[in-house]
């Protein structure tokens, strides 16, 4: 197992489009870092650069103590799981995984031994001989799986690997992923959209947006102190509440930011001017009319079961309101809105954080 | 309600179809008179032509009164009765004597046992009933083309004694002769016919109380009823033209003008155009059916003399009757057909109903065109190849020779199949980099014309160009065929390669990322991954293109001909089915030799078919 480390990776496509701004990342050895990002923001780029698959236009990827920047993906020791399985049609679940150590010449009684070391571990045993058309989806998903962890890379890349199955399967597989690292203790890199997955199974998250790596840190971290706008937005289900505002003082010591429809009391130093106020949905409550900060128009009701999300319109822009169990909130209804003050975000219009 | 609807349609479909059967019969019936007026027509014209002598040569005194007498009440100028034949002296000599024509003609309506009537022109006077109107301009320009039919009338030329000019006509009019074997003259067809819809009522109105199948029993029992008529029209009408061209044949032997005291059989031979006459035994006077020498015959016996016995023998007409089954039976089966098209739209909801409706409809031009040109012919090759075709094909050195020399320039193809594997792989890989011009160039040979390639490369090889260094690569036997197979690889790879790439351009980049992943170089990349991804598609790549190889005819067309000639080294089966057929005309041994191609093709058609619905499957 190594670490792998980036140094200022940037990435210009040939029809020069910017994928990646230069970028640092340390991931440490045998740690399982999440890339998290929505689609574009080039998460996917880096990990294709970790794996030889892309050259960085600058910068360095150092795998261990080797530099292989430059090094062919065959010379990298790293083993990548894509979206789809990409199990070869015409072989076996067996000759699947035995494929890259039958690339390296490894023996054929080092093959064998391995491949059922591998498939036991992931509780293939029954469909080795099967091809993997015949497979289940989760089947086929694992076999992927065997397929990289054969070899006992110095890293693992995972590209979106559960992006394709259902539901069910997706949590499943999490779970045996996650078992899969603590038993190899490997060095894993885990690309993906999907925050939950982020928060549910990273050690650290590194956060992505627009090719630019945005924060990197523990699930808690990302959550509770977002580097930016973008983080805050991206990070949470749902993300958190950006209201668009200005701040100012009302004469009598005190100050508010007004950003839509609220009028919000705020106790820092450094407001004046456009600023962007962030508030997570759970932190937003209702009450009656003119009793909270403000006022807004319900747009949508969201019945989970255990929460309701509530959708508003304050004055414009867009408020998420999470409310324990099912809350009795009616569609087209004016409510009033109260907010935790000790929970708000203060970003500067462009969306730094604000002190 | 719905189902008696149902019932009248069923009938009425029914009724369509015996009533298309009915048609076809009678048009079949048509045919076979016409053609045996025609032949009659056409041997009286000979037999005219040998009977009569031609006229005196020095202008004679008068012509031989008693024959004037007998038209003396009709005609008041006698001299130079028909205007336009005896116009021209030096033509005097191959023209016929007009008042032994008369006499002829006059003895031939009055022949016991004929079956039809007979009129005998000379110019465009009728000679047999002077009151009959003459021909028409229009009679005789048709007459200069070889004959007409005219209302139940078989016009055909008699020519001068050199075959020249037309100087008259023979009319033949068949008396209606019974069109079947039944009480009144009726054939089989019509009480099939009745048979045929009484059946197909009984079970529309009665629902099950009949098995459906039992229509379709009646159906082609109607078939095989009218095949039965027709064959019995066609039997009669060979029947009809033995034994009236016997009674010519008797009339003759007595009336060849004199020198000749005893007819030879080669003067009579001449009169049956169409049929021979050998030297025979007495016989029974109907005709008969016998085996000559493997070929069926019709055939009567014939007294020409005291003693003397000839046989009259003819290709029996009801041989080719079968051809009519093609038409028959279809025509018989669009009863079945029709009703169980109303049974299942009676079945099947509207909606599903309109649905196949315009399936069909987007269908029906194709379906047409596949049916009109492609299953229509195969099955007339199948019909017109006979055993005896296959037979000499077998034995036919050209025959195996074509399927060797087919079977070597096949083997270019995997050549062809690897080069524009190779070309797509590189194309694949540069792609960003002007995979258009590479396309572009490689196709064109490939969308250009084959004729046009031909010549290119005709001129390339007769000029030694292209470093080829001499010019008889198309002239050398040991040389020909691999010219030809260099032309077809630079024609076909630009196609296959486009195949390739867009086999390659839907194999998903995770296959080929994770093999570079996995450590996979260059060459086993290609081995373990790409090729085994690829393999439907080369297998289609190469099924089409061996199929196509066996089938290309063009290229030899225009660059060889098959030669260098009499070696025949690049004779491919194609272009030997096209020899045997326009050469000699042999459609039979033509047709048996495309079967035998056909079944050839099948060989690798079927696993392409097979390629195809598997990947039709994954889809």
């Amino acid at each position: 197992m190594a670490s792998v480390t980036l140094r200022r990776l940037s990435k210009v496509f040939d029809g020069g489009v910017q994928a990646l701004h230069p970028l640092d990342l340390d991931v440490r050895d045998g740690e399982l870092l999440v890339l998290l990002g929505p689609s574009g923001s080039g998460k996917t780029t880096v990990l294709r650069c970790i794996a030889g698959l892309e050259e960085p236009t600058t910068g360095d990827v150092v795998i261990g103590e080797r530099i292989v920047t430059h090094a062919p993906p065959a010379d990298r020791d790293v083993a990548m799981v894509f979206q789809s399985p990409a199990l070869y049609p015409h072989l076996t679940v067996r000759e699947n995984i035995a494929f890259p150590l039958e690339m390296r010449g490894v023996s054929d009684a080092q093959i064998a031994r391995r491949v059922l070391e591998a498939v036991a571990r992931l509780g293939l045993q029954a469909v080795l001989d099967r091809a993997p058309e015949k497979l289940s989806e989760g089947e086929r998903q694992r076999a992927a799986l065997g397929r990289a962890i054969v070899r006992g890379p110095q890293a693992f890349l995972f590209d979106e690997p559960l992006s394709r199955l259902d539901a069910t399967l997706r949590i499943e597989l999490r779970g045996e992923l996650l078992a899969l690292h603590r038993a190899l203790g490997a060095t894993m890199i885990y690309v993906t959209h999907d925050q939950t997955e982020a928060m549910t199974m990273g050690q650290r998250i590194a956060v992505l947006h627009e090719g630019r790596l945005r924060q990197v840190g523990t699930p808690e971290e990302v959550y509770q102190r977002p580097a930016d706008v973008h983080v805050a937005r991206f990070v949470g289900t749902p993300g958190m509440n950006v209201l668009h505002g200005r701040g100012r003082g009302t004469g009598e010591g005190e100050r508010v930011i007004e950003a839509g429809s609220l009028s919000i009391p705020i106790e820092l130093s450094s407001y004046e001017g456009e600023l962007q106020v962030g508030i997570r949905p759970e932190f937003v409550d209702l009450c009656a009319v003119d009793k909270g900060v403000g006022n807004a128009d319900v747009l949508v009701v969201e019945p989970l079961g255990s929460e309701t999300l509530v959708h508003l319109n304050t004055g414009g822009q867009p408020l998420v309101a999470r409310l324990p169990g099912f809350a009795d909130v009616r569609v087209g209804t004016r409510v009033g809105v109260k907010v935790d003050r000790r929970r708000l975000y203060l970003f500067d219009a462009a969306g730094a954080p604000l002190a | 309600m719905n189902s008696r609807v149902w019932a009248v349609g069923a009938s009425a479909a029914a009724t369509v179809a015996a009533a298309l059967v009915l048609i076809v019969v009678t048009t079949a019936q048509r045919r076979y008179e016409r053609a045996f007026a025609f032949r009659m027509a056409g041997t009286t014209a000979a037999y005219i032509a040998a009977v009569t002598p031609p006229p005196p040569p020095p202008a004679p005194p008068p012509p031989p009164p008693r024959r004037r007498a007998g038209l003396r009440g009709r005609r008041q100028t006698p001299p130079p009765q028909p205007p336009p034949a005896p116009s021209s002296l030096s033509s005097a000599a191959r023209s016929y004597d007009l008042p032994s024509l008369l006499t002829q003609a006059r003895a031939l309506s009055t022949l016991p046992g004929w079956s039809s009537d007979v009129e005998v022109y000379f110019g465009t006077a009728p000679l047999v009933d002077a009151t009959a109107p003459p021909l028409s301009p229009d009679d005789l320009q048709h007459l200069a083309a070889g004959g007409r039919w005219r209302n139940g009338v078989a016009l055909v030329p008699v020519k001068d004694r050199d075959g020249q000019e037309v100087v008259g006509a023979v009319a033949v009019q068949p008396r209606p002769a019974p069109h079947g074997p039944l009480p009144g003259g009726f054939g089989f067809v019509f009480p099939a016919a009745i048979l045929a819809v009484g059946a197909a009522a009984t079970i529309a109105f009665r629902e099950h109380s009949l098995r459906r199948g039992g229509y379709v029993g009646a159906a082609l029992l109607l078939a095989l009823a009218g095949y039965l008529d027709v064959r019995a029209a066609a039997r009669q009408s060979t029947d009809r033209w033995l034994v009236d061209t016997r009674r010519l044949l008797q009339e003759a032997a007595t009336r060849l003008p004199p020198p000749r005291t005893r007819v030879a059989i080669t003067d009579l031979a001449s009169m049956v155009r169409g049929g021979e006459i050998v030297a025979g035994e007495p016989g029974e006077s109907a005709p008969r059916r016998v085996r000559i020498d493997g070929e069926l015959r019709a055939v009567v016996a014939v007294l020409i003399g005291s003693g003397r016995w000839i046989e009259l023998r003819s290709v029996p007409a009801e041989a080719e009757a079968s051809t009519w089954l093609i038409l028959l039976v279809p025509c018989a089966l669009l009863g079945p057909m029709a009703i169980g098209a109303l049974r299942w739209a009676e079945r099947t909801p509207a909606r599903n109903r309109r649905e196949t409706a315009l399936a069909w409809g987007f269908l029906a031009p194709a379906a047409l065109h596949l049916m009109i040109f492609t299953i229509g012919p195969a099955i007339y090759a199948i019909y017109l190849a006979t055993l005896a075709d296959f037979r000499a094909l077998l034995r036919d050195p050209l025959t195996w020779n074509s399927f060797v020399t087919s079977g070597a320039y096949t083997l270019y193809v995997p050549i062809s199949v690897a080069l524009a594997l190779g070309a797509a792989l590189a194309v694949h890989r540069y792609k960003r980099k002007g995979s258009r011009l590479y396309r572009a160039a490689f196709l064109l040979p490939y969308v250009s014309s084959v004729v046009a390639a031909a010549l290119l490369w005709q001129a390339i090889y007769g000029a030694g160009s292209l470093g080829l260094g001499r010019a008889d690569w198309l002239s050398n036997p040991n040389t020909a065929l691999l010219a030809l197979m260099l032309v077809s690889i630079w024609v076909h790879v630009g196609g296959q390669m486009l195949v390739f790439l867009a086999g390659l351009d839907v194999i998903p980049q995770a296959y080929f990322d994770a093999a570079l992943v996995d450590g996979a170089g260059a060459w086993r990349r290609f081995r373990r991954v790409t090729l085994p991804l690829l393999r439907p598609v080369t297998w289609f790549v190469f099924l089409t293109g061996v199929i196509s190889a066996l089938q290309m005819f063009t290229l030899v067309f225009v660059l060889t001909q098959g030669g260098p000639s009499p070696l025949h080294a690049t004779d491919v089966v194609v272009h030997r089915i096209y020899r045997t057929a326009f050469g000699p005309q042999a459609f039979g041994m033509a047709s048996a030799l495309a079967l035998m191609l056909a079944v050839v093709l099948l060989v690798f058609r079927w696993p392409q078919l097979a390629l195809l619905r598997r990947q039709a499957r994954h889809a």
